[in-house]
């Protein structure tokens, strides 16, 4: 049995766990390519207009997965944490897919509720089934890969460059390189340095959220307000550059809420959609870090 | 305290009754225009909703009146609009505007004390007793009622009547006299002599209209301002059609949520397409369009503004529901560029489809 799993929205937070619970039900994975402009095209065309680029970007993985595999993997993420959500659209990813794309495969797309095992397990035991896995298989591979995934940190921490900036977004935006055009490389070209919302700890970020008036309800807006306020207050860099998708409703309102907060700071943000040309994006970057120099 | 609330359809009639009720000060702000709008998308983030847009401009417009208090129901996600109220706040304060806001949230979310703190705020400014409030809160609540029983029925019959733009002109002089109203008593009666009006307007029985049902997401649709007067042009087109999300589900919906009985037919008809919700009313949405297809309507209209989370979803479910029922729908996506040649055009076509549609079917089995 193989199991396609897309290399877009959380996968480059999540995969080690899904990977190993799959790999230890004796199902073989396997990962759709480093997005590419073949997937994206494909992800335009089937996606509808509306949506946002990794949204587009995950339905090219689908569809360059479909006629490989025998099951694929739509984590349909409703919840990380207690009482937040991650974003309308991870609720109904699993419906946009199959609405959009042709003759799938069969779908993994049972409801995540990550906010406790507990009810993490419960996916697990539903996807396990679907495999014909037993119930003894399944705990064992399923804390095998919490582990796994507890090991795993994406995030990243440059310490030997001269200037560091803070790199918000979502962490697609951020972790896939052909979206972003390769924006960490391209910095630390430049001689910077780029810390991600990973390094600050959860107490600290539920420590910022207290300056708000109301408490956020996606877990995307308690991580990068919480980091962005974090260590702008702490003065630890020197810039923040935000990387946001074009129409993402979530960043409408967080950028707004983080630009309030962080006034003293260099602050950029960084539009994505499927038209953004390299040049334009990378005379913006040497724009923003050359303020930097000369402040 | 001057008090004041954004737009939302028709619910202006029902705020004027409930604060003429309590004795509080209210500061309408106009009608929804072109100024508001300017004024709003001058002062919110570039690439935020449409209502929230629009409402900006009302607090505007609203305290170029006087208004000093802006109340604003609030969600907890995971659609944007829970989160209008603390945006909007900043933004004053970041302006020097002097604009108190009084956010009403779920209890579960604010805890029981603080949602009555925070109703207390506006009550407090009231010389009723408490049993006086709780009346004119009952007879805001007729009002609201009765102006969408009066409203569906007004797009039900513009199919029907025999004086073309009968149903329009009641509708339209309810709602102004409505609006002349003194005092809530007064507001009732007036509607209900509308509403006893409507029974006169003669209807052709044997006429087989268009049947549209309209929806989406709910700002949009009830706001005639940011549909381009929809409604009012499906009413000249003399279209029988129907929206079932109105400010007065809306209320029921609310209440009835956290017993998981809001809904029930539409949530039912949902299931199949959208097993979970996605906020703000996408699965409604995608219910509705089943529903409308069962109860003989010819086609759908969905309005949703740009970047409307919820709605994206449902937009994308939208062409299997319509292909799986041979069932016409079409989504309209509106901002502040929108221009209203466009979206005639594509309603106008919409309703030549299905006219077409008609003259070429088969009886239905």
């Amino acid at each position: 049995m193989i199991i396609g799993i897309p290399k877009g929205l959380l996968y480059y937070d999540y995969y080690p766990f899904f990977e190993s619970f799959f790999q230890g039900l004796g199902a073989h994975t396997l990962r759709s390519e480093d997005t590419n402009k073949n997937i994206l095209d494909e992800g335009v065309k089937h996606c509808v207009d509306e949506a946002c680029l990794p949204v587009k970007v995950f339905h090219g993985h689908v569809a360059s997965l479909k006629d490989q595999c025998d099951l694929i993997l739509i984590p349909r993420i409703m919840q990380i944490n207690q009482k937040e959500y991650i974003c309308p659209k991870f609720c109904g990813l699993p419906e946009m897919v199959k609405n959009s794309i042709e003759d799938l495969p069969g779908l993994i797309d049972q409801p995540i509720y990550a906010s406790s095992k507990k009810k993490l397990f419960t996916w697990a035991r539903e996807a396990g089934s679907m495999l014909g896995a037993d119930r003894r298989l399944i705990e064992n591979s399923f804390t095998k890969a919490l582990d796994v995934q507890a090991r795993h940190n994406p995030g990243i921490r440059d310490e030997k460059y001269r200037i560091t900036i803070a790199l918000g977004g979502h962490p697609y935006n951020i972790y896939d390189s052909f979206v972003n055009m390769n924006i960490v490389a391209k910095l630390n070209a430049m001689d910077v340095g780029v810390i991600t919302e990973e390094y600050i700890g959860e107490e600290i970020k539920s420590q910022e959220l207290r300056s708000l008036y109301k408490r956020p309800f996606w877990t995307f807006a308690r991580n990068s307000y919480g980091f962005l306020s974090y260590i702008a207050r702490e003065r630890r860099v020197d810039g923040i550059i935000y990387i946001s998708s074009f129409a993402c409703g979530i960043d409408s309102v967080v950028i707004e809420l983080v630009k309030e907060r962080v006034a003293n700071m260099p602050f950029m943000v960084l539009k994505l959609d499927e038209h953004t040309g390299e040049a334009g994006l990378d005379t913006r970057i040497e724009a923003f870090v050359d303020m930097i120099w000369r402040r | 305290m001057k008090v004041t609330a954004p737009h939302f359809g028709n619910v202006h009639l029902a705020a004027k009754a409930l604060f003429d009720g309590l004795g509080i000060e209210y500061v309408m702000p106009p009608m929804n225009n072109k100024i508001a709008l300017e004024l709003g998308s001058k002062n919110s983030p570039e690439e935020m909703c449409l209502p929230y847009k629009i409402m900006m401009g009302n607090f505007f417009q609203a305290m170029e009146l006087g208004a000093d208090t802006a109340i604003l129901p609030g969600s907890c996600g995971p659609c944007r609009f829970g989160k209008y109220a603390e945006l909007q706040m900043n933004t004053f304060k970041s302006l020097g505007r002097d604009l108190d806001f009084v956010v009403i949230d779920s209890p579960v979310e604010l805890g029981l004390s603080e949602l009555f703190n925070r109703i207390n705020k506006i009550s407090s400014h009231s010389k009723e007793s408490r049993y006086g409030q709780i009346k004119s809160l009952l007879k805001a609540k007729r009002v609201m009622n009765l102006i969408d029983e009066i409203e569906s029925r007004a797009h039900f019959l513009s199919g029907y009547e025999k004086n073309k733009g009968e149903a329009k002109d009641i509708l339209s002089r309810c709602k102004n006299d409505a609006l002349e109203a003194s005092c809530p008593d007064q507001m009732i009666r007036v509607m209900d002599y509308y509403r006893n009006k409507q029974k006169s307007i003669e209807v052709d029985r044997d006429k087989r209209p268009i049947k549209i049902a309209i929806i989406g997401e709910i700002y949009t649709i009830i706001e005639p301002f940011s549909n381009f007067n929809l409604e009012d042009k499906l009413m000249d087109y003399g279209v029988t059609f129907s929206r079932k999300l109105t400010p007065s589900w809306w209320m029921k919906d609310l209440m009835l949520k956290p017993l998981g009985l809001n809904s029930l037919k539409i949530n039912q008809k949902a299931k199949d397409y959208l097993p979970l919700g996605v906020g703000g009313h996408g699965k409604e949405c995608v219910g509705e369009a089943v529903l409308a297809r069962e109860e003989g309507y010819d086609g759908a209209i969905q309005v949703f503004p740009l970047g409307c989370m919820p709605e994206i979803v449902s937009k994308s479910i939208l062409p299997t529901i319509s292909a799986d029922l041979d069932f016409p729908i079409m989504s309209l996506v509106v901002d502040e560029m929108s221009g209203e040649a466009g979206f005639v055009t594509r309603v106008e076509a919409f309703i030549d489809l299905l006219e077409r549609r008609r003259a070429n079917e088969l009886p239905r089995a």
